[in-house]
């Protein structure tokens, strides 16, 4: 029992990173119906930064977020300048998936160049220290990482929900050929979605490079847990992906406490099948638009 | 006959390759009612569309009181008041009834605007004000088109392009939506309305056009149309002019 309990906390914390990771990625289907493969690699591009930032300035990997969420950010609006937005015009969403997919190959090749393929840790000072909460050893890096992803999640909402570029986002993912009647540029919408879900996977990938050993390859597990999570929340659903994201945290961290660390990430894709074949929609994903 | 507010000549549009529109030609009225009717496929939204900015001529003039607006954005036409109210469901609807007439002021800067003309709206739309916290996709189908047509008042347009309003709607519903689009105009607001329902469209135009295969084939006043055998045959049946 206190095992279990035990792997129902770290589910928890390691839950909610997830959910800041797929959040852009619902965000952006949301928007622009494009799938963005890329987003496992633009975490591990996040874990690099931060660790590089840590190992060669001595910056702290969870503040370096402040450094590379809006480097990322820029980088996100650029690629949706050069490849997005000329593509969607011409053929449409299903090429943007390999577009969106050759950038997560571009991006895991420059890594393996510029790093090498060994696997990385960021390791800063409190990396090994954990708190006993009655009676439960928690590492303070998991609740470190818990709590910078619900203050941007929570940010995000609040962007989402109170300010007028809010609005054009929700009415874009609602009905994009109304918002435009009614004067949101969509291409603007585009763009900044696109930027603030790179930016949102950077962030996360700076926690993700304390917690785990990373190497340029590791975005392949990293985007089919995201893309499970994606599905199981449904598509294009904020709130949607953070409950799927608990939920999948907790049921990955459980497996591997009660059964065996090599079946955990099975959850995941036994969860994906299930989904797809029985309620594709997902939890909370409405079959017309309009979940955000 | 009053000036024309809108005028299209020799409009070429389309989707990717293929036109759909082949030299329209077309005159809307300063404040008048102008109904638009035709077969499916005709067009008539393409026309709408092609007004509204979605999409963009590839030949011919679009002017409104003279002014060119021919392949200018959504947003441009928009502040040269046209708003377009399309023929599919436009409501966002996970938002809420006011938070849906909100986004009709989007393109508004001035915030003490946007609160005073939704006030007026809540005041003239009832259904605003009373339902303004529900999810806008929980209305009914006619409850959803007047929340439109209001939506699109936010702008205070001096031209409202309508697109089949009554279309799917219940006798009831449609009967409203015909007396609304007759207030607004009164309000002194043009309209074109694309009518699926050409009597009733027609009923309540002043002046009418018939599109067949991307050109516009007939012009007139609503009633000389309602009366003209040729288009009772191809667009009303056979049955008398009869209020429908
Ligand atoms: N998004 C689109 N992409 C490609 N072709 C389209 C698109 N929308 C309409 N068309 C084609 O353009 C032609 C005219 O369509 P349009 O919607 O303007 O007709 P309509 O007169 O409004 O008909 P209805 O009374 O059915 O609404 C049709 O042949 C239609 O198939
Ligand atoms: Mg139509």
């Amino acid at each position: 029992m206190h095992l279990l309990v035990q792997a129902v906390i770290l589910g928890i914390l390691i839950g909610g990173v997830y959910a800041l990771m797929a959040s852009g990625l619902t965000l952006v289907f949301g928007i622009m119906r494009v799938i963005n493969v890329a987003q496992g690699a633009m975490v591990i591009l996040g874990a690099y930064l931060s660790y590089t930032l840590f190992s060669s300035v001595g910056i702290d990997p969870l503040l370096s977020i402040l450094l590379i969420a809006p480097v990322m950010f820029a980088l996100g609006v650029g690629i949706h300048r050069v490849f997005i937005r000329a593509l969607r015009a011409e053929s449409g969403e299903e090429m943007s998936l390999l577009v969106t997919w050759a950038t997560a190959l571009a991006i895991e090749g420059v890594l393996s160049v510029t790093y090498t393929t060994n696997l990385r840790s960021t390791i800063p000072g409190y990396a090994q220290r954990s708190w006993i909460i009655l009676g439960y050893r928690v590492a303070e890096v998991r609740v470190f990482g818990f709590v910078i992803s619900v203050v941007i999640l929570s940010a995000l909402s609040l962007l989402l929900a109170r300010t007028r570029f809010g609005r054009s986002v929700r009415a874009t993912v609602q009905n994009p050929t109304s918002a435009k009647l009614l004067g949101v540029d969509a291409d603007r919408v585009s763009a900044l979605g696109f930027g603030i879900g790179i930016s949102t996977a950077a962030a996360a990938g700076a926690v993700f490079g304390i917690i785990y050993p990373f190497n340029p390859g590791s975005h392949y597990d990293l985007i089919s847990r995201l893309l499970s999570i994606v599905v199981l929340g449904g598509l294009g659903s904020l709130g949607g992906a953070v409950v799927a994201a608990l939920l999948l945290g907790v049921g990955e961290s459980v497996v591997a406490v009660m059964i065996s660390p090599s079946w955990s990430s099975f959850v995941f894709f036994i969860v994906l099948i299930v989904i797809l074949v029985f309620r594709p929609q997902g939890l909370f994903g409405v079959r017309e638009r309009g979940a955000l | 006959m009053g000036t024309a507010l809108l005028r299209l000549q020799g409009v070429v549009a389309g989707y990717g390759r293929g036109d759909v529109l082949h030299g329209v030609d077309l005159t809307v009225e300063e404040g008048a009612v102008t109904c638009l009717i035709g077969p499916n496929g005709a067009g008539k939204s393409t026309v709408l569309k092609t007004v509204s900015g979605l999409l963009r001529p590839k030949r011919g003039r679009i002017t409104l009181l003279g002014r060119d607006i021919g392949g200018l954005s959504p947003q441009a036409v928009l502040s040269h008041g046209v708003v377009h109210v399309p023929q599919e469901r436009s409501l966002f609807p996970s938002m809420s009834v006011w938070d849906n007439v909100l986004m009709g002021g989007f393109v508004l800067r001035d915030r003490a605007v946007v609160r005073r003309r939704i006030e007026h709206i809540a005041d003239r739309f009832p259904i605003v004000a009373n339902r303004r916290h529900e999810r806008a996709g929980s209305l009914s189908g006619g409850e959803q088109k007047i929340v439109e047509i209001a939506r699109a008042l936010m702008l205070d347009p001096v031209l409202v392009l309508m697109d089949e309003p009554s279309t799917g709607l219940d006798p009831r519903a449609r009967q409203l939506v015909f007396h609304t689009i007759t207030e607004i105009n009164e309000g002194g607001r043009t309209v074109l309305l694309v009518e699926q329902n050409a009597r009733s469209g027609l009923a309540i135009a002043h002046h009418g056009a018939v599109m067949e295969s991307g050109r516009v084939r007939l012009e007139g006043t609503g009633s000389s149309l309602l009366a003209d055998p040729e288009v009772a045959r191809l667009f009303l049946g056979a049955a008398p002019a009869n209020r429908g």
